[in-house]
């Protein structure tokens, strides 16, 4: 048994825990927070390969209980998973040590650029991430859902904790939301419960694929439950129609809290996708509805980033915009395409926590995002706008750059599956995207500076700056060397669903 | 035809699960939406437990000196009572949020309209 797998996700609530403890101590919590903050990526990168059974409940083998419905007896399911499982695989390996790399420079960043740190918004951080790890490493429906639920409720609470203006009615209104979508993700979950017996994603996938989806009755319950849970997907991802609050809560939250929330929403995007893959890959619409709402995240999200004339909220639905990608490689439906998709998703919380970090300096120095009231902010920090500017290059595709790879790998996939004509909208959005970054960077950095432009403070915190340069590195291996994680992702994707 | 007591429970879970619906997307007052949200939330759990009801099913508590194999064909199925009562806990953590963020915005815009409160903020970023 491995403890360390556990530990991803109880290590984090229990600091957590901690931290709204000492809420009124800024020293205690800003070094509790800075240690928990080093520990995290290093449990990931230190714990082995494997299965954790929750309360040392091992998989029924071969039991000699005649009772067990026909429906399990008579299928090809050798074993039955009696308590929640954590799987702990290559993939799940790389996108937790990334959030939690993400979630240390966001810490750091905040902990030094702050002289009052938060409790209660360091207690947000450390239980979404905790949620997060739960939702990847989980193989268990429902244990995917409470952590989905919670998920949601640290995504608004860091928007509340944040001092945006209108921050309260984002919060709201994407709690209103989250009480339709959740639901009906639980609805879902409850008939397949119904029609397998079991919670568990393994059992559900082997009962679906060798007897469920010979009749035509039952497929059509799967079929339902898939709609259902598609929908709470949809809300958890920010996909249409749940993009506009999506992106409003990125925009409403300070730059520390976006980087470290779209790392959230992509986390739990990659754990549903799989698990959707896994269940319902035999069902024909599968592919085809994962692909179609991919390509109008897509479209929608650049489309409406052109017209932002705020640098967060532009940022925020060029990120949803970009999930469209991830979205899309599991569209495709091919092994290399699903390699390509989830590649593309770590690159995109990668550069877009370097982007609101970076950006969020802007906001640091000038009390504003509007690019309309912003200009020659290159003469305040070269070194940042040269880093926004190469991270710019990373999110629209531009060689040698990770995003480059993994656009090119999702493009080529496309036209290996035979759909050339997704890889010429991924080639136009990638296009848009560029564009989109050149007037927003000249608006920001290299046009005149207004007279009226006022600065709060003098200088970025060379946290910050720090955090940024480790993002920009991190951009430019993976993009020289991305075999460092497609080669775990293949792998681990071949034992999943090929 | 007597209408069986899973069936019946089945027809009130959908309905309130469509009423919820209803209230949450076309009526105007937040009080309103969010009752309307516990009634799909209540009609999610309902349809839960009516799911794996069992006519003259057993306590699913294995007594000593019990027959494994009589005890898993006639106990009800545990599980689905053990997300309820979760989904009852997540769904009150929920409301308790709802509510607060509701009150401080009464307080701030001495409305309880949600095309007042919510609907005028979608714009393009020219907010100041």
């Amino acid at each position: 048994m491995n403890y360390l797998i556990p530990l991803m996700v109880i290590f984090p609530i229990f600091a957590a825990l901690l931290i709204n403890l000492f809420g009124k101590h800024n020293k205690t919590i800003k070094i509790l927070s800075f240690i928990v903050a080093i520990i995290l990526p290093l449990i990931t990168l230190f714990a082995s390969y494997g299965l954790h059974f929750f309360g040392g409940h091992k998989p029924l083998i071969d039991t000699n209980i005649t009772g067990l419905p026909t429906y399990i007896t008579s299928t090809n399911l050798y074993s039955m998973h009696p308590a929640i499982t954590y799987s702990f695989t290559p993939l799940t390996k790389v996108f937790i040590f990334i959030m939690c790399i993400i979630v240390f420079l966001s810490v750091f960043s905040y902990l030094t650029s702050e002289k009052k740190a938060s409790g209660s918004f360091l207690f947000l951080v450390f239980m979404g991430t905790a949620a997060v790890s739960a939702m990847i490493l989980s193989d268990d429906l429902f244990n995917m859902y409470v952590f989905f639920e919670i998920a949601a409720l640290v995504q608004t609470g860091i928007v509340i904790a944040s001092k945006a203006e209108d921050n309260y009615e984002t919060a709201l209104k994407y709690m209103i939301l989250g009480s339709i979508g959740g639901p009906m993700l639980l609805l879902g979950i409850t008939i397949l419960l119904a029609i397998t017996g079991s919670v568990n994603i393994t059992d559900i996938a082997i009962i679906i694929s060798t007897v469920l989806i010979k009749s035509p009755i039952s497929k059509a319950v799967v079929l339902f439950s898939f709609a259902l849970i598609l929908f709470g997907w949809l809300y958890a991802s920010g996909f249409p129609p749940f993009h506009v609050i999506k992106s409003s809560l990125y925009s409403k939250s300070e730059s520390y809290g976006s980087s470290i929330l779209q790392a959230m929403s992509l986390l739990t995007l990659v754990a549903f996708l799989i698990a959707m893959a896994r269940m319902f890959y035999l069902i024909n619409i599968f592919n085809g509805a994962i692909l179609i709402v991919s390509i109008i995240a897509m479209i929608l999200g650049v489309s409406m980033a052109v017209m932002q004339t705020d640098f967060r909220r532009m940022i925020a639905y060029l990120s949803v915009g970009e999930l469209g990608f991830v979205g899309l490689g599991f569209g495709l439906g091919t092994k290399f395409s699903m390699t390509a998709g989830l590649f593309q998703g770590i690159n995109e919380m990668i550069v877009t926590a370097l982007l609101f970090l970076g950006l969020g300096s802007v906001v640091y120095l000038t009390n504003t995002s509007n690019i309309r009231k912003l200009g020659g902010l290159i003469s305040k920090s070269e070194s940042m706008a040269i880093m926004v500017l190469l991270g710019g290059f990373a999110m629209a595709g531009v060689p040698p750059f990770n995003g480059f790879r993994s656009k090119f790998m999702i493009i080529h996939a496309a036209l290996l599956a035979g759909y050339p004509e997704v890889a010429v909208i991924a080639i136009l959005i990638s296009i848009a995207t560029f564009f989109v970054f050149v007037k927003a960077l000249h608006g920001i950095y290299l046009k005149p500076q207004p007279n009226d432009l006022e600065f709060v403070h003098d200088s970025i915190p060379k946290s910050v700056i720090f955090s940024v340069a480790v993002l920009t590195i991190m951009c430019l291996i993976l993009g020289l060397y991305p075999e460092i994680v497609t080669v775990p992702i293949s792998q681990a994707l071949g034992g999943l669903i090929i | 035809m007597m209408i069986s007591t899973q069936l019946l429970c089945l027809f009130a879970a959908g309905a309130l699960i469509i009423i919820g619906l209803f209230a949450a997307i076309f009526i105007d007052n937040i009080i309103k939406k969010v009752v309307g949200l516990s009634f799909i939330e209540e009609g999610v759990n309902l349809f839960i437990i009516c799911l794996t009801y069992k006519e003259g099913g057993i306590v699913p508590i294995l007594a000593p000196g019990m027959n494994v194999n009589w005890f898993a064909q006639n106990a009800a199925y545990p599980l689905p009572q053990a997300l309820v009562l979760t989904s009852i806990v997540i769904g009150a953590s929920t409301l308790a949020v709802i509510l607060a963020l509701t009150m401080f915005l009464y307080k701030k815009y001495g409305s309880l309209s949600a095309h007042e409160i919510l609907n005028n903020k979608y714009d393009m970023g020219d907010e100041e």
